[in-house]
């Protein structure tokens, strides 16, 4: 180990643009030497800004530091370089989960077991997310939604139960999450759908669903795939709104042989979201529109924690 | 010169609120014929028009949804209206005073006419 | 995503064009062959050959162009059955660029040529001052100009 530090020591130190600083950067991570590897890690982002791997390497000495917050956005960021990225997935599932944001980080995770099936800390840190907590408390009445996410991050950061420091990605604690949260998320539409044939879905900027279901004939629920198709048509909209001179984008309607598909971005606290509602061809045009409106407008309300599930006022 | 698809666009670009009718290639983002305001670059537009057709129609197969027939995009102070048959997409270029639902039966109409 | 540059001023440019043509290959080159900048190859050799047949295609097809019409051909597309090429000349301060590109279904020939004409933008105002040029057809360094850029560019 020493010897390959001094070797890509002596390496950078010739070409102090090469990319040996990711290896240099993550030994001395692995030896504790937080310090030097941060040094190394930032020099060498201001030098590559678009490499993934470098972001993932910054993001693993943050959360060494245990400081969660700049991990989580490194990781982000290597997110957007690379939506791919198995050790950035996997570090956010990680973070998320540290961080009390169960819906997140099983999404994380979930993407993260898809790139690496093989690694088995993975599928144990999902089995313990989605493990229902053993004891349900006091039987009082239990905050729902994102109000739920944010109380089981407070509980497991208060003072009788501080959060473990974090000595390394891979070790840290994931808190239980409620099976309650999960169903509170996708029912967030229900009021608004009625018994018609239509369904809506609150996308993330990478299309993982957020809240809401598309639940086909048999009974599954398949707005991850739905999802995950159309989120790329807003990328293409938001692109297009660059040359076209016609503002920002405000829906996008397609009409297939089965259905109508109506999209619209959702912004709260400058992240990125989009609204989907999906309806059968005999619902009107015009209630179609109208439905993707009332759900854009429950998305944000959501996104704010200022409604539960159904539309209940928090 | 004037191709088989001067007189649709024509009918188009009369409407209110329409500044550009366009016949693009999904496939290759270019123009087939364009009947466009001044201002309006017909080259961006089908390029970018296209990608976003392209883009709806190949993810609502990969959803399962079957194939698309019309695609619109709405902006603060635009939308595009496409709809598609076989390579060609019919597009056009609006402001806000366009009468949208008029308009996507026309280009539904103008389907049946392209070649 | 990977970009390889010999020149740090090629870098962002190339960036930008790679992100939102979507493109698969992209090389940045002299008309003489010199690689600048690349994203998507994997292999000095290939890099190497990819640079002396854009050369040639654009000498070629420019002098058609001359005779053809009087002045070169502003760019050049191919359309395979999976895959496309687009070859086009950047005029900068550095004197002209070539870029070759090589891309698929994920976007089209319409995307490309939009956003190429965003990368000459880019290209003629990061362009630093002019080099002076060889006095022949190649420059006397050719060689190892073209193994040194070849070494930056897969130094990984």
């Amino acid at each position: 180990m020493s010897d390959d530090i001094r070797r890509w020591s002596e390496e950078l130190a010739r070409d102090p643009a090469s990319l040996v600083f990711i290896p240099l950067g993550d030994a001395l991570r692995r030896r504790g030497q937080l310090d030097p590897a941060l040094k190394v890690a930032t020099r060498g982002l201001e030098r590559h800004p678009y490499d993934a791997d470098a972001h993932d390497l910054l993001a693993r000495i943050w959360a060494d530091r245990g400081e969660l917050e700049r991990a989580m956005d490194e990781w982000g960021a290597a997110l957007r370089v690379a939506p791919q990225h198995a050790g950035a997935l996997k570090g956010m599932g990680f973070a998320c989960s540290h961080a009390g944001r169960g819906v997140d980080a099983e999404r994380y995770l979930v993407a993260a077991l898809a790139t690496d099936p093989t690694d088995a800390t993975i599928s144990a840190a999902l089995s313990r997310l989605r493990m229902p907590p053993a004891a349900s408390g006091d039987g009082g009445p239990r905050p729902s939604g994102p109000e739920a996410v944010r109380s089981i991050r407070d509980s497991s950061a208060s003072p009788s139960h501080p959060a473990p420091a974090a000595e390394s990605v891979s070790e840290l604690e994931l808190p239980p999450m409620p099976v309650s949260v999960v169903q509170d998320a996708r029912d967030v539409f229900l009021d608004l759908l009625g018994d018609g044939e239509q369904t809506a879905l609150l996308l993330d900027a990478q299309g993982y669903v957020l809240a809401g279901s598309y639940v086909v004939a048999d009974g599954r629920d398949v707005g991850q795939d739905v999802g995950g198709a159309l989120s790329g048509v807003s990328d293409e909209a938001q692109r297009a709104m660059r040359h076209l001179g016609l503002g920002e984008w405000t829906s996008i309607v397609f009409e297939t042989d089965v259905a109508a598909v109506a999209m619209a971005p959702v912004v709260q606290d400058g992240e990125a979201a989009v609204a989907l509602v999906a309806a059968a061809r005999s619902v009107p045009l015009g209630l179609v529109r109208r439905l993707l409106r009332s759900v854009t407008e429950r998305s944000a309300a959501w996104l704010t924690g200022t409604v539960g599930p159904t539309g209940a006022e928090l | 010169m004037t191709s088989v698809f001067l007189e649709m666009l024509d009918g188009f670009t009369r409407q209110r609120g329409v500044q550009g009718g366009l016949v693009v290639s999904e496939r290759d983002g270019i123009v087939v014929d364009a009947h466009v305001q001044l201002g309006v670059r017909a080259s961006v537009v089908a390029a970018l028009a296209a990608s976003i057709y392209r883009k709806a129609r190949l993810s609502a197969e990969a959803a399962g949804l079957g194939g698309v027939a019309y695609v619109e995009l709405a902006a603060v102070q635009g939308r595009l209206c496409m709809a598609g048959r076989g390579d060609l997409v019919v597009v056009l270029v609006t402001d806000g005073r366009s009468s949208v639902g008029l308009l996507r039966t026309a280009l539904l109409r103008a389907l049946d006419n392209l070649p | 995503m990977t970009i390889a540059v010999v020149e740090p001023w090629v870098e962002a440019p190339l960036r930008h064009f790679v992100q939102d043509a979507q493109v698969t290959l992209a090389l940045l080159l002299t008309p003489s062959g010199q690689v600048l900048g690349q994203h998507g190859f994997t292999r000095a050799v290939d890099v190497m050959a990819a640079c002396a047949l854009a050369a040639a295609i654009h000498a070629s097809s420019s002098e058609l162009g001359k005779m053809l019409e009087g002045k070169p051909f502003a760019g050049l597309h191919h359309a395979g059955a999976t895959r496309q090429i687009f070859l086009a000349p950047a005029e900068t301060r550095r004197g002209t660029l070539l870029c070759l590109t090589v891309f698929d279904d994920a976007t089209s020939i319409g995307i490309v040529q939009l956003y190429f004409d965003e990368l000459r933008g880019r290209l003629e105002a990061g362009a630093p001052g002019a080099r002076t040029p060889p006095t022949g057809v190649l420059a006397d360094t050719f060689e190892q100009d073209l193994n040194r850029n070849l070494t930056l560019l897969f130094r990984r």
